[in-house]
């Protein structure tokens, strides 16, 4: 375990293990022998605890270093500042309508092929571009609201609420 | 002002500093004393929070010289005490609320 623990470790950023690396380590070792001779349920338990929360906390550091992003895979909401914040499901919901839009736009032009050859064949539209449209489009958007959102916070956009433009009261 | 959502984890953490400067292992113990063991932070979800938090300038770290690395101390902040005691009355005052409506349902 202590090893799966050191391999797991080097998962996370250099700088990060430099600073924790060592201590970590040793909390780990203190809260491993005070379990020593718990039952083996408690034991796997606090084993799998351990190993999932190393493994989310090297990613989210990772992320963090990558991309300075706080808090990333927590993504219930997309935080700006307390006051401004955008849901997730209004991106879920921009995603399905941009899909929608697209699927629509082929469809058509599938009649507009029918009607001008005056074929009486059936068009397949299980064509591979099909499936690729509508998801490059979905990725597109993601993207590009990932970007709107980082564009407002290196404006420093967030900042604002902690400007204090009257005096406080007593 | 909060920059970032207080998670239970984290205001458990605050609240467990609060008290006294704590090392790790200390941090550890005290958060599944005072949850009444409901929860039990791993070292990874722990040092995540403490490094949040020391980014965010919410605690410190207790320098001594003849501390062993793996007996670090945190200790909280001014900062990170006025925040912890935002957290707090914005919870009393939602389970004030939480309180009356309950209450106005079931008379």
């Amino acid at each position: 375990m202590r090893s799966l623990y050191q391999r797991l470790l080097r998962l996370y950023p250099a700088v990060y293990r430099q600073e924790f690396g060592e201590e970590m380590q040793c909390v780990f070792l203190q809260a491993q022998a005070e379990r020593s001779i718990a039952p083996l349920m408690k034991r796997a338990k606090f084993c799998a605890r351990e190993l999932m929360g190393l493994f989310s906390g090297a990613v989210q550091a990772q992320l963090r270093l990558l991309f300075g992003v706080d808090d990333w895979l927590r993504l219930r909401r997309f935080n700006m500042r307390p006051e401004f914040r955008f849901p997730r499901s209004t991106v879920f919901l921009m995603c399905v309508i941009l899909a929608a839009v697209v699927l629509a736009i082929h469809k058509a032009k599938s009649v507009v092929v029918i009607n001008e050859g005056l074929r009486s064949e059936t068009v397949t539209i299980w064509d591979p571009l099909f499936w690729l449209c509508p998801l490059g489009a979905v990725l597109a958007v993601v993207g590009a609201v990932w970007g709107i959102l980082f564009a407002l916070r290196r404006t420093g956009l967030h900042r604002l609420d902690r400007a204090q433009t009257w005096p406080e009261q007593k | 002002m909060a920059t970032f959502a207080l998670s239970e984890p984290v205001f458990l953490v605050l609240l467990s500093l609060a008290e006294e400067p704590r090392h790790g292992y200390s941090i550890l113990k005290d958060v599944e004393s005072i949850s009444g063991g409901r929860v039990q932070l791993s070292t990874g979800t722990l040092y995540g929070a403490l490094q949040r938090l020391l980014d965010q300038g919410w605690i410190e770290r207790i320098e001594e010289d003849a501390a062993p690395r793996d007996r670090r101390t945190y200790k909280l902040t001014s900062l990170g005490r006025k925040n912890l005691q935002m957290e707090i009355v914005r919870m009393r005052d939602l389970t004030k609320l939480a309180g009356l409506r309950t209450a106005r349902k079931e008379a």
